[in-house]
């Protein structure tokens, strides 16, 4: 594995407005995933951390929305695993239900962090922060 | 088939039966003899004859007397026997020389001695081994209960809860003491995972909520179905959310018992910081503060819990958004915090009721704002673990005060 010409490529991106979804909840993930599409980013989904890194080696997202109770490889290894190959080449947010969620970012040194349950708006807000303001919206059609 | 009662043996009994045979016998046997007008010489003999006979047959009537009242006694020593080590709590008999007299099967478990006669013996030996808290005020009370640790013979530690009831003579005096001992380790056990499973269920609850809220609002947005209807599931989903960090803040509090903070910090400031946050909250809504400096000592952010819930009590009964008073003061060794409220105060018959966990007043007639229990035991709990007290007053129709006290510590600098 060559972690440096990947993180390079994605340093070198900075138009990359995708955003990696890491959630084992099947029906969450997809609501993560129109809510996401229909402010105007791309979105690839994940069910475990292991899937996860899987899609990172694809190509590298312009933020991580990660789950951290999940079957085969959980949030909190997942971020270390990132961490060491990738460094901080892309913001992580983390969702959790717990009830010290800052604690729970902290954890991890991610960057942020979502509250189970959250508010539509928070999830929107939160991606617009780290990818810059939505594109021109698809048309409703396409959601 | 009933079988007729058995009269029980008391000794006045035994003397009884023996004085009526004895005198029946005396009685009997000289009419008889007095009768038959013997020749004297021949008489003299027969009174012999008789004097043995007499002292025979009230000897065997004596003897089989007291082995029935024996055999009674046993029985019922035999049964307190099988009681005692029936018994699952342990129990140690002392005498007024403070040795341990006896001791039961579950006191030998309890103190994982080889066998009862182990613990038998001085009471201060055993004491010392165990480091058993056996403080000596309990002893001369007539019956006192308190929950201490100590060590098994094993090493062990184990929390147990020590009664201690004393035996009188009857005279009054003291005979003696005895000791029940209660094993608590399994019970604390048992409330333990029983916290555990409530915070973890809480905790899995919530991503099935977030996906319920999420969907109503998405649906809002993209105006799909009956707005208001979706407004109401994202508003309940809010209140379940709500209950659950109760539920969460209830165990979570229950599993770190010990963990309190002891820090100096201002009670008045903490009481301005509380309300001023509330105030916010409740739009306007009025909470007369009248603070003064009040060092103390404590957790911080659990007396703001607890300031937090009495305010938020207060509101919540105040009607048609009126007042709420808050006040503190300093008397003696305790600065104490009262709120007020002229809401509906709480009935008498609901009174005994306010510190259950589940208490809630006219849960029917007010508006619920998902707060289930308005947590006054954990407050009460806290405040207590605190060294201090919570209590109310209050009276139907004539709203309610809940107060409660720590001890003042001027010596500390907030």
């Amino acid at each position: 594995m060559k972690p440096l010409p990947r993180l390079l490529k994605a340093s070198l991106d900075p138009g990359s407005r995708d955003v990696l979804v890491v959630e084992d909840d099947h029906d969450l993930s997809t609501l993560m995933e129109m809510i996401v599409v229909e402010a105007g980013y791309e979105v690839r989904r994940a069910t475990n951390g292991a899937e996860g890194l899987a899609r990172v080696a694809e190509r590298m997202p312009g933020l991580i929305l990660l789950d951290m109770r999940m079957p085969v490889m959980n949030g909190w290894e997942f971020a270390r695993s990132f961490r060491s190959r990738y460094g901080r080449a892309a913001p992580i947010v983390v969702i959790t239900a717990a009830e010290n969620a800052r604690g729970r970012a902290e954890e991890i040194s991610a960057e942020s962090f979502l509250e189970k349950p959250f508010e539509l708006e928070d999830v929107i807000v939160t991606v617009a922060r780290f990818l810059g303001p939505p594109r021109a919206h698809k048309t409703s059609a396409q959601i | 088939m009933g079988r007729s009662p058995r009269i029980t043996l008391t000794p006045v009994r035994i003397v009884l039966v023996y004085a009526v045979v004895g005198a029946s016998w005396v009685l009997l046997s000289d009419r008889v003899l007095d009768s038959l007008a013997l020749d004297p010489a021949v008489a003299e003999k027969w009174q012999s004859v008789k004097g043995a006979v007499f002292i025979l047959v009230t000897s065997a009537l004596l003897l089989l007397l007291i082995l029935r009242f024996r055999r009674e006694r046993q029985f019922l020593s035999n049964a307190v026997r099988t009681v005692l080590d029936g018994m699952a709590d342990a129990v140690l008999v002392v005498d007024a020389e403070r040795r341990i007299e006896d001791a039961n099967m579950a006191a030998a478990r309890l103190f994982s001695a080889s066998s009862r006669e182990e613990l038998l013996g001085s009471l201060e030996n055993l004491v010392e081994r165990t480091q058993l808290a056996l403080p000596e005020p309990l002893l001369s009370q007539p019956a006192a209960t308190h929950e201490c640790s100590m060590r098994r013979l094993d090493g062990r530690e184990i929390v147990v809860q020590v009664t201690t009831s004393t035996v009188h003579r009857p005279d009054g005096k003291s005979r003696g003491f005895v000791v029940v001992l209660r094993d608590q380790s399994e019970t604390s056990h048992f409330e333990e995972a029983r916290e555990e499973f409530i915070a973890t269920a809480a905790h899995e609850f919530r991503t099935p909520l977030a996906v319920v809220k999420a969907y109503a609002q998405l649906m809002r947005k993209r105006s799909q179905g009956d707005a208001a209807a979706l407004d109401v599931i994202a508003r309940q989903v809010d209140r379940l959310t709500r209950i659950l960090q109760q539920l969460l803040e209830i165990s979570r509090f229950r599993l770190s018992s010990s963990e309190l903070k002891r820090e100096p910090f201002d009670l008045g400031e903490l009481l301005s910081e509380v309300c001023a946050a509330l105030r916010d909250r409740t739009e306007g809504r009025r909470i007369l503060v009248s603070p003064v400096r009040a060092p103390v000592q404590g957790d911080k952010s659990r007396i703001g819990q607890v300031l937090l819930r009495l305010l938020e009590n207060a509101l919540r009964f105040e009607p048609n958004g009126g007042q709420v008073e808050a006040t503190l003061v300093v008397e003696g060794d305790r600065a104490i915090v009262s709120v007020r409220d002229h809401g509906p105060g709480i009935p008498p018959d609901r009174q005994p009721y306010v510190f259950e966990p589940s208490f809630a007043t006219f849960p029917a007639k007010l508006p619920s704002s998902g707060v289930f229990g308005i947590g006054l035991d954990m407050s009460r709990e806290i405040v207590a673990r605190h060294g201090g007290q919570l209590w109310f007053e209050s009276a139907a129709g004539r709203g309610s005060t809940f107060a409660f006290s720590l001890p003042f510590s001027p010596e500390a600098t907030a």
